[in-house]
């Protein structure tokens, strides 16, 4: 039967070549569709970290749940040197927030201030990256205030405009400053770009007599797949009152809305098979059909239908191996490929800033055993597209199918 | 040996325009004849010989195969009888079209499980009793009609069935290639000893015949 079905396939040329491109054709769109939704999966997690969350953070416990000046961590520096000694760690900074109301003439508004190191968190967050309008901060920026948009346009303030700031310090004395809008930022998140301004730690501190203390230390690491183990070195050298903790617990509510994301992933995924399933089996059908002559004079002459079955299976075997064959590598090379070069859009991300994209590059994800479950999964549809086009052809009679036109 | 006790076969039965195409059919047929069905179109020639070669079922009666009968046996059995024990040669030819001429001839001996060199040896013995042993390579659209219906009768022939059943296999062929067909089934028949039922409405091929059965109606008017 096999080289029987081999002599079909290379009489009927026209017939095998569509199979042969459908099945081609859908194995790479899916390989391809697949790694770009694993892709922007992943590159929707590193974008949400890079935005503002480390991937490990230490606090003080008892900082996340209560808070207050009682709960800062108190001897910054040495943790940092401890720190920094620890394999897999990338980049590290401190961070001093306070909760503050910010007044310009016309309006005032309640902001997260944060004190930053400038320089050390451009490599760990996007915040630098954001800017829109002014300058970023510096180590000696001074009273320079960096805003969000939502506030710039809550306070109605434009660059080098002042606002007043009242708070309270580290140590609940009463802290009040002029800043002076020097830079605007716009992340895509409405309520971070509302809520949320930054001063450089060297100024901040000063006024709210934070030095050496931070609220808490963002950890950026070398390769996000390895976080929980380095996490767990960074917990092993921290002091009993402190706790280390990475984005998956950070980032609670962003973890479970990305696993709904992939729900629907999943869901648009099937539905693209569902797709495939049905043109490989309508065309098959349709092959099947003009076939009905053909198959019905042999089962006249005494061929089984375990027999018709093997040459149908047969068939789609060759047919969807060839097509598999040539479509794997293309396709796997595709994504390895702009995994590695991304396709750059230029002003996408601006574009779709609003949406919380912040790159221009558009996300592919390489790997074998996707590749490989992607390859088992059109497999499998082939051959499941042969059932329904077999009991149709069964359904006729050997003699009724041989008179068939 | 073929016995067929009061077969009746109906089309739309119950319906206004029910077709009475087998009636009451009493027939025996002994291994090595050479019968001719014979009779005006329409007068149930086809349905008597699918009935037979157990490709269609019948409303009342029996149909014995040797000592099986046929109208008892499953869908399965009725398959491997017709693959094990008959040939088949159609009015239009039904050659696999993308098989030579010798993996026609071989397919069904293939299908049987005879051995290649078997198979080879045999469809090369039927081709040459054919004339159709220059033409083993080709494909059969490559061949005249008259060229064909001899693969298709050597594809038959070929396996060593007991029974060849050929419903109008010189309907699509000249005078000249009838003769000649019917020639070599005679030779085959009297040669390999198969039985050989065929049936056709055309007159001049009568005189070549040792059996004719004549029917009318759905039935046998002379056996
Ligand atoms: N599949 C069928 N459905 C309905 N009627 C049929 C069918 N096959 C044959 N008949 C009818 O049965 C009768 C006998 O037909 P058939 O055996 O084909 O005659 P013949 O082969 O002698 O020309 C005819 O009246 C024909 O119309
Ligand atoms: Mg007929």
């Amino acid at each position: 039967m096999f080289s029987f079905a081999l002599k079909n396939i290379l009489f009927y040329k026209g017939r095998s070549l569509t199979t042969f491109v459908l099945t081609f054709v859908s194995t790479l769109l899916f390989v391809v569709y697949v790694s770009m939704m694993d892709g922007s999966h992943k590159s929707m997690l590193q974008n949400a970290i890079k935005i503002y969350t480390g991937a490990i953070e230490i606090y003080h416990k008892d900082y996340r749940d209560i808070g207050g000046n009682e709960y800062l961590i108190q001897d910054t520096s040495a943790i940092l040197k401890k720190i920094s000694q620890i394999e897999g760690v990338e980049a590290y900074t401190s961070r001093y927030e306070t909760f503050g109301l910010l007044s310009s003439k016309n309006n005032s508004a309640a902001s997260m201030v944060a004190g930053i190191e400038p320089e050390k968190e451009k490599s760990l967050s996007s915040i630098s990256e954001a800017l829109t309008e002014g300058e970023f901060l510096t180590e000696k920026s001074g009273n320079c205030i960096y805003m969000g948009v939502e506030l710039v346009k809550k306070l109605k303030v434009k660059l080098a405009d002042e606002v007043a700031f009242i708070g309270a310090a580290s140590d609940n004395s009463f802290a009040a400053d002029i800043f002076r809008v020097c830079g605007i930022f716009k992340t895509g998140s409405f309520e971070f770009d509302l809520s949320t301004s930054f001063l450089s730690r060297d100024y901040f501190d000063t006024l709210m007599l934070s030095k050496n203390k931070a609220s808490y230390i963002t950890i950026k690491v070398d390769d996000l797949e390895h976080v929980e183990a380095v996490n767990e070195k960074i917990a092993r050298v921290l002091d009993d009152n402190l706790e280390s903790l990475t984005w998956k617990t950070l980032m609670k509510t962003m973890v479970e809305a990305m696993e709904v994301d992939s729900i629907f992933g999943y869901i648009s995924l099937a539905l693209f098979l569902v797709v495939i399933f049905f043109v490989i089996m309508i065309y098959g059908f349709i092959n099947v059909s003009s076939r009905i002559k053909e198959f019905g004079v042999l089962r006249c002459v005494g061929i089984s239908n375990s027999n018709i079955f093997s040459l149908l299976f047969y068939e789609i075997f060759i047919l969807s191996t060839l097509a598999i064959a040539v479509a794997a590598p293309i396709g796997g090379y595709i994504c390895y490929y702009y995994s590695i070069n991304p396709i750059v859009i230029e002003g996408i991300a601006e574009m779709y800033k609003d949406y919380g994209i912040i790159s221009d590059e558009i996300p592919f994800d390489f790997s074998v055993f996707t590749l490989a479950w992607n390859i088992l999964l059109i497999y499998v549809l082939n051959f499941l597209s042969i059932l329904y086009p077999y009991f149709y052809i069964n359904s006729f009679r050997p003699i009724e199918a041989s008179r068939h036109v | 040996m073929i016995e067929l006790q009061n077969v009746h076969k109906y089309f739309f039965k119950d319906e206004p325009r029910e077709v009475h195409a087998l009636n009451n059919i009493n027939l025996t047929l002994e291994d090595g004849e050479f019968t001719l069905f014979s009779g005006p179109s329409g007068c149930g020639k086809t349905t008597l010989l699918n009935a037979i070669g157990a490709l269609d079922e019948i409303d009342s009666g029996k149909i014995y195969f040797d000592k099986t009968e046929i109208s008892a046996l499953s869908d399965t059995a009725r398959t491997s009888l017709r693959l094990n024990q008959m040939g088949f040669v159609f009015q239009a030819y039904n050659l696999v079209p993308v098989l030579s001429v010798e993996e026609n001839i071989g397919f069904i001996m293939k299908l049987r499980g005879f051995s290649d060199s078997e198979i080879q040896k045999r469809v090369l013995e039927v081709a040459s009793m054919l004339e159709i042993d220059n033409k083993l390579k080709a494909l059969p659209n490559a061949l005249s009609g008259g060229q064909q219906q001899r693969v298709a009768v050597a594809r038959a022939v070929a396996a060593k069935p007991k029974i060849i059943l050929a419903d109008e296999p010189t309907a699509n062929l000249d005078s000249k290639n009838s003769q000649k067909l019917m020639d070599m089934m005679k030779e085959l028949n009297k040669k390999e000893g198969v039985s050989i039922l065929f049936a056709s409405h055309d007159e001049y091929i009568f005189e070549n015949v040792r059996r004719i059965v004549k029917m009318n109606d759905g039935e046998i008017v002379d056996a």
